[in-house]
């Protein structure tokens, strides 16, 4: 992967990385490939801007 | 009212200034002395610009003479993690590779400082290109934290932890991607505001994942956290990711009792496995919270382990493609540690980067609807008090991303739903390490955590406390 980014890495970086990232891969894996087909990355903003979701101090 | 300016807290210092019951050049000589006293101890600061900061003192106290103040921190002396852009001067980033650049713009947020009549003290330490939760720097050096000097401080905002807590400069910005406003906050006994993803613009600052930064202040109290952040928040034509929600009076928040408002602590996860010292201070800041009025419930949120997960694969993406360019040209040039975290964003498939992002307006309503009934959360910043410097020091070994993710752990989820949180100091170990709790929000919702925390400080004396040099 590091060599099709065009960065090259050794062998034993290779598998430090693999280590590293490795548990956020498992910790994401009950949502991965499971996101409805229409949602957008740009809904996080909605519901961030929502005022039915919100009790905001004034 | 503390004979030593520099003691002051920035609103006492501000409201001193402006009522001309102390000049500019006795906070800045203030602050300057400290600085001479506890920086070859610390290392908190990257530069010190003491002639150049007298110049600007005597410069706000000649305006003042005249009847032109400038803004609400006339003559206020501050320094700020060295990532915030000031056209003309060198911005390190805390690295070896920006050692010599200089910023041709001001960073908004700062420029909102300037323009309220800050005097610049310098600029303060950080882990290099804020891509760390300990404060060690290989290129220009560990931090250390004033309440045990062979104790981290917490990053990336390390040199402003440091400062604050030693009294060094009346507030800092730091920024928080990961945790590393409230960390170096729990870690050195500070106040510190991560805010809402968009409160306020991250024009001119450095980048290190554009989903997850946010800007936000180091002070000693809550109510110097308001005063910042009004003056700092709101929409910015230079990054339209800055909302433009209305910005409240914080101030006036922050003098609002507590009384009936419910915090909710989580039936997991932010309990588990804390230090004891840690979960015997979350308990007296309940009963604090308590004696205030407050009803604390329990509150069962979302699988928080999933939101870190996310969190990483975004940062670690957005992180190294930042840095592509120089991770080709330049790699023998960042510290191993910043190598390495840099590296592991090579490896993440884009689909696997773009399902973390998409899930996290689906996450973030989850939590919402979770907290629903509450005001605020409660939680320990970190499970643990300051490590040493020599046991966090973990460099590139194979173990050091479990370390940093332990330190972590607590801070993460709440930069992937972006919401805010304000860490506050609320005791002490056996050892005298100081101990944070953070107030965890709804987006756009600072107010009520401000309210929250300076009714705990109105109660409690720990952010008033001083450490003694060494």
């Amino acid at each position: 992967m590091a060599d099709v980014a065009g960065v090259p890495v050794t062998a034993e970086v290779a598998t430090r990385v693999a280590n590293s990232i490795g548990p956020a891969f498992e910790g994401f894996a009950a949502i991965a490939g499971t996101l409805p087909f229409d949602l957008e990355p740009a809904s996080f903003v909605v519901v961030q801007t929502a005022k039915d979701s919100k009790k905001v101090s004034k | 009212m503390s004979t030593e300016p520099a003691l002051l807290s920035l609103t006492e210092v501000a409201q001193a200034i402006a009522q001309k019951r102390i000049s500019s050049r006795e906070a800045t000589k203030s602050c300057l002395d400290r600085i001479a006293q506890w920086q070859p101890r610390l290392n908190a600061f990257m530069a010190i610009e003491a002639d150049e900061a007298l110049a600007a003192a005597d410069a706000a106290d000649a305006a003042l003479a005249k009847g032109s103040a400038r803004g609400a921190l006339h003559g206020v002396p501050l320094a700020h993690k060295d990532m915030y852009y000031d056209a003309g001067k060198v911005v390190t980033c805390g690295s070896k590779i920006r050692r010599d650049f200089v910023a041709t713009s001001t960073a908004t947020a700062l420029q909102r400082l300037k323009d309220a009549g800050t005097v610049r003290l310098g600029s303060l330490q950080m882990v290099e290109f804020a891509y760390g939760p300990t404060g060690h720097n290989a290129h220009h050096g560990a931090v250390h934290n004033p309440w045990g000097l062979d104790h981290i401080t917490g990053g990336s905002s390390s040199g402003s932890g440091s400062a604050v807590a030693a009294r060094l400069t009346f507030a800092a910005l730091g920024s928080d991607t990961g945790g590393s406003i409230r960390m170096p906050a729990h870690f050195c006994g500070v106040t510190g505001l991560k805010t809402t993803w968009g409160r306020i613009s991250r024009a001119g600052a450095m980048p290190l994942s554009q989903s997850l930064d946010t800007v936000g202040p180091l002070a000693r109290t809550a109510e110097d956290c308001a005063l910042l952040l009004g003056l700092m928040a709101g929409s910015d034509p230079l990054d339209l990711t800055a909302s433009p929600e209305p910005v409240p009076h914080y101030m006036a928040a922050a003098q609002q009792p507590i009384k009936g408002l419910k915090i909710g602590v989580p039936t997991a996860f932010y309990i588990d496995d804390l230090d004891p010292e840690v979960a015997r201070i979350l308990d007296e800041t309940l009963a604090v919270l308590r004696r205030e009025g407050a009803e604390i419930v329990q509150v069962e949120l979302p699988d928080q382990r999933q939101l870190t997960a996310a969190a990483q694969l975004v940062v670690a993406v957005e992180a190294a493609a930042f840095h592509k360019r120089w991770l080709i040209e330049r790699p023998q040039d960042y510290g191993q540690q910043v190598l390495m975290r840099l590296q592991n964003g090579l490896a993440i498939p884009g689909v696997s980067y773009l399902e973390a992002l998409r899930w996290r307006g689906p996450a973030l309503a989850a939590y919402l609807a979770a907290v629903a009934n509450v005001d605020a959360v409660i939680a320990p910043v970190a499970p643990v008090a300051a490590p040493t410097l020599a046991e966090s020091d973990v460099g590139n070994s194979p173990d050091a991303e479990a370390v940093i993710q332990r330190l972590t752990r607590f801070t993460r989820p709440i930069n992937y739903l972006g919401v805010p949180a304000l860490a506050i100091p609320s005791g002490f170990t056996k050892r005298g390490l100081p101990v944070g709790m953070q107030l965890i929000g709804r987006s756009f919702d600072e107010a009520m955590l401000l309210r929250i925390g300076a009714a705990f400080q109105r109660a409690t004396d720990f952010h008033t406390l001083v450490p003694k040099p060494a």
